[in-house]
């Protein structure tokens, strides 16, 4: 197999292809510290894209309850049993990526989920990890936690379910690194569906073929973000495009806070695959846990995000997310302002670092009664 | 050595170790009365056809793969009419697969002909080789079920399925294609099926192509614990594409079958190397 740089292990890896970087990659970024699983992303994503016949319970954007909530069920619990124990401790993974553990005549270490895996999307929902015992009082990071891990495909740099295609029916496209699966040239094999350890590529049974989140490329190709994005009333994401971190613009909200700030994570970067979603993990979750999940320096990305205040250009990019529906590739803080610039630097949005507050007098004269809220 | 290099040396490598049939193996495809597709396999004169058996190996040179495919050998006859040749394939399958969901697979074979039948440079048994274009007519028991009961509709599948509303219900037919996924692109898969078979090429590994052009057609019969499957074909057609046959003539056909209830799919499946074809007279 051919080698290829992955940055977010730090090391050569094998893949089945050469690696040949997009132009332009695109990417996510999710706050899960402000995620409220309320599902907006969930139903504009299925609106949009997967209501017709064979996708009744495909969901290209779901959002989980970590740590007991999966779709499909035990996605990543799964496959981290099947990859084993690895040393994930120092910047360099020591350990073994989904591509090096490939079983003999495979290309990859996967499994087929069973049919009735993709039938309890909100298993687990609000589960915490256990019961409140009498007398406890909360402390920091929680000891009984959960939290909402929304997910969408990663549109990885070394896709899995690309790798995995006899065929060659996914692709990736070289303008802005979305994946992509040909519906005319895939026949139903479900090797992607096998071999994308997030579980990202669905089987329609009605066509017989896979379909996958397509990173609303329409709206993309016309500098407009993902509906997903959009759509959030969290303002938690903002989607945009990622460099390399050799390539990285500190003007790019999303180099920045992935690159320079640190504070957002790849999901699960031991897999090997380079996805292209990142999350700033949770803050009040025991770093074990997380450390499993997001990859080494997670309580760096913690204590940056914990910072932000004091950062203005780290609160800049943050304050962005959900701020206009148009992609934004650079910004400036400015001021009292943060301002998100499109490709061709003109101006998209302006949002103020610290929202202005306005204090009303208690008493109305006007009136003549007491005002219950004065800001 | 590029990735495509290596594979046809694997190839070379795993023909040359492949069991070479006795050289009396012949497959003889006796001449019978009639005309048009061949489709009666409880026809008396395929009593008449000498059967080979035809021993089916790993694939183990593209991956994915299964070492240990679940059918070990075909029983093959062959017929034809003067227009049409047909092959009766039979194979002991104990589970009859023809549900499609995500982890249920059909039983399929196929059957494999050279396109152009030159001395010294026969294509790969293995899907063909660049410039070696083959002729594969792949059976699928899940377009038999839809052929005979229909497509399955998602209560067909699952029937208690909740569903308000399809887009189809609520727009125009243009409106509603782009929901329809891989139907809405004519994929060969989710297109309403005329026959159970699939008229393809290739040229290799991954190269398997849907012909504009579709010939041929079969039946499969699933019974006591084995699949009964003919496939037939036109001897000429106007297709490039389409290898030619006579009365009298002389060809070779390769075969590959999936177990579905083995998870046999693409490229994990079990295949032949030639057999040597005669068209009686």
């Amino acid at each position: 197999m051919p080698k290829v740089y992955n940055w977010q292990i730090g090391r050569e890896m094998e893949y089945p292809y050469e690696g040949v970087r997009p132009q332009k990659q695109f990417a996510m970024i999710m706050d899960t510290n402000k995620c409220i699983a309320c599902q907006t992303c969930t139903v504009a994503c299925k609106t949009t894209w997967t209501s017709g016949r064979g996708q009744e319970a495909m969901f290209w954007n779901n959002v989980e309850t970590k740590p007991y909530g999966y779709y499909p069920l035990g996605w990543d619990v799964k496959i981290l049993e099947k990859l084993g124990v690895q040393d994930i401790s120092g910047p360099v993974y020591q350990g073994k990526t989904l591509f090096e553990s490939a079983p003999a005549g495979e290309r990859i270490l996967g499994y087929l989920p069973d049919d009735l895996d993709y039938a309890h999307p909100n298993i687990g929902e609000d589960d915490s990890t256990s019961n409140m015992g009498q007398g406890a009082f909360l402390q920091v990071p929680h000891m009984q936690w959960m939290y909402y891990l929304p997910r969408i495909c990663n549109h990885c740099t070394y896709a899995a379910c690309l790798g995995s295609c006899p065929r060659q029916s996914i692709y990736k496209r070289p303008e802005d690194g979305i994946v992509l699966l040909d519906q005319q040239r895939c026949r139903g094999y479900r090797e992607c569906v096998k071999g994308c350890p997030y579980k990202k590529t669905h089987f329609n049974p009605m066509t017989r073929v896979s379909e996958k989140c397509i990173g609303c490329y329409p709206a993309v190709e016309n500098n407009r973000q993902t509906q997903c994005t959009i759509t959030c009333i969290g303002k938690i994401r903002t989607q945009g495009f990622i460099a390399p971190p050799d390539k990285a613009r500190e003007d790019n909200p999303i180099d920045y806070l992935v690159h320079v700030a640190k504070v957002a994570k790849p999901l699960y970067p031991q897999f090997g695959l380079e996805p292209n979603v990142y999350y700033i993990p949770p803050v009040h979750v025991p770093p074990q846990y997380l450390y499993q999940m997001f990859g080494g320096g997670v309580e760096e990305a913690i204590k940056n995000y914990r910072n932000a205040s004091a950062d203005m250009k780290l609160l800049g990019a943050m304050l962005l997310f959900g701020a206009t529906p148009e992609i934004i590739h650079h910004y400036k803080v400015e001021g009292r302002y943060t301002i998100g610039y499109d490709e061709k630097g003109s101006e998209l949005v302006r949002v103020p670092l610290k929202e202005p507050i306005y204090l009303r007098v208690v008493y109305d004269d006007k009136y003549q009664t007491h005002r219950s809220n004065i800001t | 050595m590029n990735r495509v290099n290596r594979l046809w040396a694997a190839a070379a490598m795993a023909m040359a170790v492949a069991p070479a049939f006795p050289a009396e193996t012949v497959l003889q495809a006796i001449r019978m009365k009639g005309s048009g597709p061949i489709l009666d396999m409880e026809s008396a004169m395929w009593k008449q056809a000498k059967p080979v058996n035809v021993p089916m190996l790993p694939q183990m040179v593209a991956t994915p793969n299964n070492l240990k495919p679940a059918v070990s050998e075909l029983k093959v006859r062959a017929a034809h009419n003067g227009q049409w040749l047909a092959l009766l394939i039979e194979w002991k399958d104990p589970t009859k697969s023809d549900r499609i969901v995500v982890d249920e697979f059909g039983d399929q074979v196929a059957v494999e002909f050279p396109i152009q039948l030159k001395s010294g440079a026969m294509p790969s048994p293995m899907m063909g080789n660049p410039g070696g274009r083959v002729n594969i007519l792949q059976w699928r028991a899940a377009f038999q079920h839809d052929i005979e009961k229909g497509e399955p509709q998602v209560r067909d599948l699952y029937p208690n399925a909740m569903v308000d509303l399809y887009p189809d219900q609520v727009l125009r037919t243009t409106d509603a294609r782009p929901y329809t996924g891989a139907l809405g692109v004519d994929n060969p898969i989710s297109r309403p099926k005329a026959s159970p078979v699939l008229d393809q090429m290739a040229e290799g590994f991954g190269s398997m192509t849907v012909k504009p052009d579709q010939h041929a057609d079969g039946k499969g019969v699933w019974k006591n614990g084995m699949w009964h499957v003919v496939i037939t074909t036109p001897m000429a057609t106007e297709s490039a594409n389409a290898p030619r046959f006579e009365p009298g003539g002389s060809s070779v056909a390769a075969f590959a079958v999936w177990e579905g209830g083995s998870r046999e799919v693409g490229s994990r499946k079990a295949w032949s190397s030639w057999v040597p074809l005669k068209l009686g007279k």
